[in-house]
């Protein structure tokens, strides 16, 4: 072996070894998780990740549509800035910068709750799909979460007075389906917390309001 | 002997580096061989294919969301270049990209933390619940609830970033967030002040978490405070079926 083809063989094992290393911690990670699951969670699973592949390439069917509008757009020297507007409008309407209308639910929470099991429910709604949340007229949005006592729970800083209503935009069947099935959230929630009743009435129409606080981050910076 | 010292001196400390690392490589071959035997042996003749199609379909995931990162990058590239300046589009293109950060469908990078939560080492007894061992959705959400309320800006976990319609779902004793299966140990990483380690430990709930997690079922929290953390994009839908906005603040389009 000639001097200089030391080292790279050298190189070439250690890449080796590097990649290894992170196959074996990757692959033995979700596989022995995997493993303890039952036939039915595994079901469950594939169920789960399945819809979000779903949503996926829905996604990005969208987009490629999207990026051949534009391209189209930009060849013919067509200064269409309609596509811009409508994606503008509906990222901020999805990010809770603008309010959302549409079908979905209204669910109506009387008794007292922990701050815990307000965030459960919030979590279970957009697990069904739910577009936008509010609870008591405050969009929920990342950072704003429920927190104190029971007796005086705080939605994103403000005071929350009983009843609390959450409305939420989504297929209303799905959603309502979700939170009172058999075993589902509501019912474990009426049976652990005495005096509390949960009501979800689907509704044609609610209105969800923008978020009153700003999105913008303030100490981080975009990765490039 | 002395000629043994010699010679093994002689060695080139490459040859040495590289006997090592073979030999580390040969180890961890076996390991991953020696690895698929009990594990295929451990899953039952049901389980084994639908472990199989959950890394599958995983996989299927992986590759989806960089075409959707990749679309997203595509257009924001046309969209910059295609309009030759004009003051109207440029402003659109700005509040696009801020939208976008603000959304979360731009990887971030900044000050913050990460608490690292893993599963029990102690057995669990005869008369309990195995699954309390185990780290729950619930724990990571409490996690990310805590950290919001310590002040984080941006969050994610084990790669997948926390936005507007994330959901973390416990099935049996794995954790799914944003529709994606993640492996323990849990990583949730935060974007924010300097003071947020300090502000996390002092809250009540992250303290009756400790306690009752940590202390109660062995549940390891771990945490480190690198001098910057980054966070993915979110690479998911941001597709609105049963709604429309409201309202469109947009700029005028006359000069």
């Amino acid at each position: 072996m000639g001097r200089g083809r030391g080292p790279l063989a050298l190189a070439l094992v250690l890449a080796l070894l590097g990649f290894l290393v992170v196959v074996q911690a990757r692959s033995q990670g979700q596989e022995q998780g995997l493993a303890q699951l039952s036939v039915q969670d595994l079901t469950e699973l594939v169920a789960n990740v399945t819809t979000r592949n779903t949503q996926l390439r829905e996604e990005v069917a969208t987009l490629q549509q999207q990026q051949q509008q534009v391209a189209s757009a930009v060849q013919h020297g067509d200064t269409s800035t309609s596509q811009m507007r409508s994606d503008l409008s509906h990222i901020l309407a999805w990010s809770g910068a603008l309010g959302v209308t549409g079908q979905g639910v209204q669910v109506t929470v009387s008794g007292s709750l922990p701050a815990f099991a307000v965030g459960e429910l919030v979590n279970e709604l957009r697990n069904a799909g739910a577009e936008a949340i509010a609870l008591n007229g405050v969009r929920i949005v990342p950072g704003v979460t429920a927190a104190g006592d029971p007796d005086h729970l705080t939605i994103g800083g403000q005071p929350l007075v009983s009843p609390l209503i959450l409305l939420a935009v989504g297929q209303p069947e799905t959603l309502a389906g979700s939170l009172t099935r058999a075993g589902g959230l509501v019912a474990q929630l009426t049976s652990q917390y005495v005096g509390v009743s949960v009501r979800v009435d689907p509704q044609g129409l609610v209105v969800v309001p923008p978020s009153s606080r700003s999105l913008t981050p303030a100490l981080g910076r975009p990765r490039l | 002997m002395t000629w043994l010292a010699g010679r093994i001196r002689s060695v080139p400390t490459w040859q040495v580096t590289l006997g090592l690392a073979l030999l580390a490589l040969g180890f961890l071959i076996a390991a991953q061989m020696a690895a698929e035997g009990p594990r295929v042996q451990y899953t039952s003749q049901e389980r084994t294919p639908l472990v199989a199609t959950v890394l599958d379909l995983q996989k299927q995931q992986d590759g989806l969301k960089q075409q959707v990162l990749d679309a997203r990058a595509a257009i924001a590239q046309l969209e910059s270049v295609g309009e030759g300046g004009a003051a109207v589009t440029k402003q659109l293109n700005d509040q696009l990209q801020q939208a976008q950060i603000n959304a979360g469908l731009v990887a971030m990078t900044g000050p913050g933390l990460v608490i690292q939560l893993s599963d029990s080492a102690l057995p669990a007894p005869s008369d309990g619940n195995t699954q309390d061992y185990l780290v729950s959705g619930r724990d990571v959400l409490t996690v990310v609830d805590q950290l919001w309320a310590a002040g984080a800006e941006g969050i994610a976990i084990n790669g997948e970033r926390v936005v507007v319609s994330t959901a973390v779902v416990d099935i049996g004793g794995s954790v799914v967030v944003n529709g994606a299966y993640v492996a323990p140990p849990y990583q949730v990483t935060a974007i924010g002040p300097k003071t947020m380690f300090d502000t996390l430990t002092r809250q009540q709930g992250f303290a009756d978490f400790i306690r009752s997690r940590g202390e109660a079922f062995g549940i390891g929290v771990a945490y480190a405070t690198p001098d910057s953390v980054d966070l993915p994009a979110y690479a998911g839908s941001v597709n609105l079926r049963y709604g429309r906005a409201t309202s469109t603040p947009l700029p005028s389009t006359g000069p």
